[in-house]
């Protein structure tokens, strides 16, 4: 069986990219892919530590199960203002509209 | 570190997902990015099938695989063919974004997993094999100690589907 | 097999209940009967906040934990639950004649706002990671929807998207945080985290300091800390004026509960790490936010980084961590929503369609335009410079002394000093309204429901410099509360 740490790994690599996309990436469908590489990331590490912990809880996948569903609900919302933003003003790269305009 | 057809499929399908990712985060074209993703979700599912959580795993598989991705596909290309937007995208900050990156990376990988992989009374060796039924469980704790999360993630849920309507409407009047 | 949820359960969750009961009812009104929900769903979401209110009243001064820990109801959540709902009542008021004027639809607007409205109750009471982080995003994605709710107007959308971003992106890494956490510690309620932090040799370990660092930083977006405040002006300028008055006052005030619950109660033992933390975040704080606004022209950025700048002196009572800090969180917060939700709405009255005339020179002359709203906008300045005879300068005393208190005289310099700079700014508006005369002097029609709000907000103001002891009592509950 692989031991705990391959998991943080995987998890801290998938974290990084994740964070490399959100300050790489102009468009904003593909930072909201970024956005899903991190929760992922976390995710993975719930499970494994729900795994790994002593005295076996089931509290991490309980809790990853509610990180699904809150990106599906994130998911939604966030390609529903992409395509209303698209329809009225024709672009959805975030530099585009400023994003880290003081 | 033993060879065991464990350790073969979990750095197989680790490999695959890391790779994934990468291609997520760089690839110009922002259609294949979003077709990577979907084999990172993958790899992450099986993850979890080699932590003893299957029933996350087909969670995965059905959420994000089957709804999220496609969702993403499907803005994709209703922008695209809409819209005529480029499907290609431009990054900036590369060499920020990549050295950020990277030190939060070997932060984790050298402070935490050696913090993790000394091994301690409170970490087992071995994933732990679940007593009972794992669905049974998740569905007792899902009415017993997580009842209000249960209800509350189910609101959330609401407040998605009311306000992605209200913003993709199409205004008749 | 029945779901077990005991008396104390309900307890717990009526305020909350009332309020997600009135958004059903508002929201399938606008189903069925388009007409009549533009015409009364304004009045049923008050009566529910107004019921929301009385509920908290019968919560007064009783402790109660309810779904096996994860809310607990205590003097300190009750009061800053009243200081949403009062945020939630004031800007419903705002709203009903802006979404008549901007032409936008009226029920999902309640029902979208009293959902957020829930989630910030949510959030104030939780007393577990995982229930922080599903409040939390309960109030933020119904916030996204509304921060673009003026879907023809692309600063709007363009405020909504990067409300989204950056939010989910902070959600991301607090949950990465509460994972770490969890390794650490194997637990994610806050007791247990308290109970397991007394553990020998717990404290140095770099996963649980690194967990609980991601966590403040999710939490510092939300109430629009330094460095994470990047995205409060623009998403505050484009906002839909009534939505950026609830979300400025109401969303901080559950948010600094979830941190003040987070810091001082279940990461107590770890004081002496992230005190030093919140220091230099609170002294950036109120440093940036003061000083860029003085550079505004435009008054609604201008209050955006005021409330930045206010942050930081909340931040100040939290660093202090004692008695008299805890207790004037809670002060703070009441008086910062009736300060800031009036000043925001008389821009909301002063701007025109389209968002337009929110420049500092729309402001000149007010008061031969207008000579009530320039006094009240007059006494919000004051209030939010911290100037006697308002709430403003009662709760910043309280906060001085919490500092005092706490031997945290360095961070009390920052605060007084930015003080000072801030009545520059705000006093100019006032100066503006008050000393140039305009050429051609034309009213400004000022909706009923605004005055309303108006009135409420300047009694309230002077109210609570005036009888500071009426609060007292509630604030000095605050301290004995558990966890």
């Amino acid at each position: 069986m692989p031991p705990l740490s391959w998991y943080l790994y995987v998890s801290a690599a998938l974290f990084a990219l994740g964070l490399f996309g959100m300050m790489t990436r102009r468009n904003s469908i593909a930072m909201l892919m970024s956005i899903e590489l991190m929760l992922n990331a976390a995710n993975i590490n719930l499970v494994a530590f729900s795994a790994y912990l002593r005295g076996h809880t089931m509290v991490g996948q309980m809790f990853a199960l509610f990180v699904i569903a809150l990106a599906a609900a994130e998911a939604a919302i966030g390609l529903a203002i992409v395509i209303n933003i698209y329809r009225t003003v024709k672009h959805i790269d975030a530099d585009e509209i400023n994003l880290m305009k003081w | 570190m033993e060879i065991t057809g464990y350790n073969v499929a979990f750095i197989a399908i680790a490999a695959m997902t890391v790779t994934s990712a990468i291609f997520v985060v760089t690839l110009p074209n922002i259609l294949r990015s979003a077709l990577f993703l979907m084999f990172t979700f993958i790899g992450v599912a099986g993850l979890y099938v080699l932590a003893n959580a299957e029933i996350l795993a087909a969670m995965q598989l059905l959420i994000y695989v089957g709804a999220i991705t496609v969702l993403i596909l499907f803005a994709i290309v209703l922008t695209q063919q809409l819209m005529g937007a480029r499907i290609t995208q431009t990054s900036r900050n590369i060499v920020l974004g990549g050295v950020a990156a990277i030190a939060v990376f070997a932060f984790i990988a050298t402070t935490f997993v050696s913090h993790f992989s000394k091994g301690s009374d409170m970490i087992a060796a071995q994933p732990a094999v679940p007593t009972s039924d794992p669905l049974l469980m998740i569905a007792k704790m899902l009415i017993q100690p997580y009842v209000l999360p249960f209800e509350l993630a189910s609101f959330i849920l609401l407040v998605a589907m009311v306000g992605a309507i209200v913003i993709a409407k199409e205004d008749k009047d | 097999m029945t779901i077990p949820v005991s008396a104390a359960d309900w307890i717990v969750i009526n305020t909350e209940l009332i309020l997600v009961g009135t958004a059903m009812i508002v929201l399938l009104l606008d189903a069925f009967n388009r007409r009549i929900s533009d015409r009364i769903s304004p009045w049923i979401t008050l009566v529910g906040v107004v019921g929301g209110l009385v509920s908290l009243g019968f919560l007064w001064g009783q402790e109660y934990t309810g779904f096996a820990g994860m809310l607990v109801i205590d003097s300190f959540s009750v009061l800053v639950k009243m200081a949403i709902l009062f945020g939630t009542g004031l800007a419903v008021l705002l709203s009903v004649d802006y979404l008549r004027r901007e032409e936008l639809a009226q029920g999902e607007y309640y029902g979208l706002l009293l959902l957020s409205t829930v989630g910030m109750l949510l959030l104030t009471s939780s007393a577990n990671l995982i229930m922080i982080f599903l409040s939390l995003e309960m109030l933020s994605i119904a916030l996204y929807v509304l921060t673009g709710y003026a879907r023809m107007r692309p600063r709007s959308q363009e405020a909504g998207m990067k409300y989204f971003l950056l939010g989910s992106f902070s959600a991301a890494i607090l949950v990465y945080g509460v994972a770490l956490i969890y390794g650490a510690l194997g637990t994610v309620d806050l007791a247990g985290v308290a109970e397991a932090l007394t553990a020998p040799g717990i404290l140095s370990n770099p996963v649980l300091l690194a967990g609980a660092g991601l966590v403040l930083v999710g939490l510092g977006f939300k109430v629009a800390a330094v460095p994470f405040q990047m995205w409060t002006p623009d998403v505050y300028e484009g906002a839909p004026s009534p939505v950026t008055a609830f979300m400025s006052v109401s969303t901080k005030a559950a948010a600094f509960a979830a941190l003040t619950r987070v810091l001082v109660f279940a990461f107590s033992d770890l004081s002496g790490v992230w005190m030093a933390v919140i220091w230099a975040i609170a002294a950036l704080t109120m440093i940036f936010g003061n000083l860029v606004a003085i550079a505004q022209n435009n008054i609604k950025r201008m209050l955006a980084y005021s409330s930045i700048a206010h942050a930081g002196y909340i931040l100040v009572a939290v660093a202090s961590a004692n008695q008299l800090g805890i207790q004037s969180i809670p002060f703070y917060l009441i008086a910062y929503t009736f300060m800031n939700i009036g000043a925001w709405a008389v821009v909301t009255v002063i701007t025109r369609k389209g968002e337009e005339g929110v420049g500092l020179s729309d402001y000149t002359g007010l008061f031969w335009r207008n000579p009530l709203l320039a006094v009240s906008m007059g006494l919000f300045m004051f209030s939010l410079a911290g100037i006697p005879p308002t709430a403003g300068f009662t709760a910043k005393i309280y906060l001085f002394m919490a500092a005092v208190n706490a031997n945290l005289i360095g961070l009390l310099i920052v605060a007084v000093v930015t003080t000072i700079i801030s009545a520059y700014f705000y006093l100019r508006v006032t100066v503006i309204m008050f000393m140039h005369r305009p050429s051609e002097v034309s009213a400004v029609h000022v909706p009923i429901a605004a005055y309303v709000a108006i009135i409420i907000a300047v009694v309230a103001t002077l109210w609570l410099f005036l009888f500071p002891n009426s609060t007292q009592a509630f604030t000095e509950a605050v301290w004995r509360m558990g966890l």
